[in-house]
């Protein structure tokens, strides 16, 4: 009798220690390959460029709002929700980067069009710092027809509505496409994407296409 | 020791048009810009990081301090500048708190100190602010690539490691345990 009850206490005791050890097992294997791999960001794919028929993808144009400071950017199709630096110009007239050490902060570049405004706005932002992921990390996974929101300082959201997603390496970066004015309110989002080397970094950028199709 | 102009103090109304104004009278009579325009970036750990350091009037500023610690908000005052006060809110980013405030339309070219006082601890933090009057009637577009990030990313991850190695070890026990308890016969 006491003998019996000390087996099924020893099963029930064997079954808990197996089950732990297959979970061990499991979460282990899982920690091991996530924690040592490298996590490349996401980079958009052929599907995302743009097309000959940008202009009517994806919601109708709006009108242009007036001038007002960006406050933050969201982009709930990837969790983005940040406050807006404003950015200058380095030396070599290249925009400017917020500060590294501040992952969930981007930047707009101040001295140009205010996003909502007519013409063509730039937002820039980390894809990650020395410590890991920053605030555009996923920028290279919106889908075209995606929403970009950003707060005004006049209290309006300004809604854009994302027409294309691409790549440029460093070397070939088509300065006007990206930065060059717009007969309509357009954005550009920007971070560092292409592929990534020890000795040269990131290889170009990745570059968000936006219209305002809306405002509240 | 700092030489700080507090040019706007109380002068926080002037806004609008009455601002632009002023500042392009000010534009007028200050054509050559200060000596210490092309000055760097403040400095870091312990004081308050004013970013752009550099702007130009009616911009928007953020300062950011770690002076405060984990979850401390600060009490900001850019009223030097006309900005009045603003509050820094802890941030996702470890111990830093951020806020910003808008330099004035009006505000007059020169350095001016932007202070935050740690709501927990009462520690003050400055930092300094440079107004220029840059034109803005043609608009400069950026040129070329932006550095926008180190590869941070794509490292190992030591606590994922280290989680990984432990359970592993967990199951190496359980199944040597098991497979002893076999061998003795224990009803396995």
């Amino acid at each position: 009798m006491k003998r019996r009850r000390f087996h099924r206490a020893g099963r029930s005791g064997n079954a808990a220690i197996a089950a732990v050890t297959v979970f061990a097992l499991c979460a282990g294997t899982w920690l091991l390959r996530d924690g040592t791999g490298a996590h490349p960001p996401p980079q958009p794919s052929a599907a995302e460029a743009h097309t000959g028929d940008d202009r009517s993808a994806g919601g109708s144009p709006v009108p242009a709002l007036p001038p007002s400071p960006p406050l933050r950017v969201r982009i709930p199709a990837i969790d983005v929700d940040a406050p807006l630096t404003g950015l200058g110009l380095t030396a070599t007239g290249s925009l400017d980067v917020p500060p590294a050490d501040v992952a969930n902060l981007a930047g707009w570049y101040e001295a140009g069009t205010t996003p909502g405004e007519r013409g063509t706005a730039i937002v820039a932002g980390h894809v990650d710092n020395a410590e890991g992921p920053a605030v555009f990390y996923s920028l290279g996974a919106l889908r075209k027809g995606s929403t970009v929101e950003v707060d005004r300082r006049d209290g309006g959201v300004a809604v854009f509505t994302v027409d294309a997603v691409e790549v440029y390496d460093a070397e070939d970066f088509p300065d006007t496409r990206v930065y060059g004015a717009a007969d309509r309110p357009e954005l550009r989002v920007i971070t560092c994407g292409g592929g990534w080397s020890r000795t040269t970094g990131y290889r170009g950028n990745v570059v968000v296409y936006a219209h305002l199709t809306g405002s509240r | 020791m700092r030489r700080t102009a507090r040019l706007l103090t109380g002068a926080t109304g002037l806004t609008g048009l009455t601002g632009a104004a002023l500042a392009v009278a000010t534009a007028g009579l200050l054509a050559a810009p200060p000596a210490y325009a092309a000055e760097s970036r403040g400095p870091s750990a312990g004081s308050l990081e004013v970013y752009p350091s550099s702007v130009a009037p009616g911009s928007q500023v953020t300062a950011n301090t770690d002076a405060c610690g984990d979850d401390d908000t600060a009490a900001g005052d850019a009223s030097a500048v006309g900005a009045g006060r603003f509050t820094l809110a802890p941030s996702t980013h470890e111990r830093d708190a951020i806020g910003q405030f808008q330099v004035p339309p009006g505000a007059q070219p020169g350095r001016y100190e932007i202070v935050a006082t740690c709501a927990g601890s009462g520690r003050r933090v400055a930092g300094d602010l440079l107004v220029t009057l840059t034109p803005e009637a043609q608009l400069v577009h950026p040129r070329g690539s932006v550095k926008t990030g180190v590869g941070g990313a794509l490292g190992t991850d030591p606590v994922e490691t280290a989680a990984g190695v432990t359970a592993l070890a967990v199951a190496a026990a359980g199944g040597t345990w098991l497979l002893h308890r076999r061998a003795r016969g224990d009803g396995i």
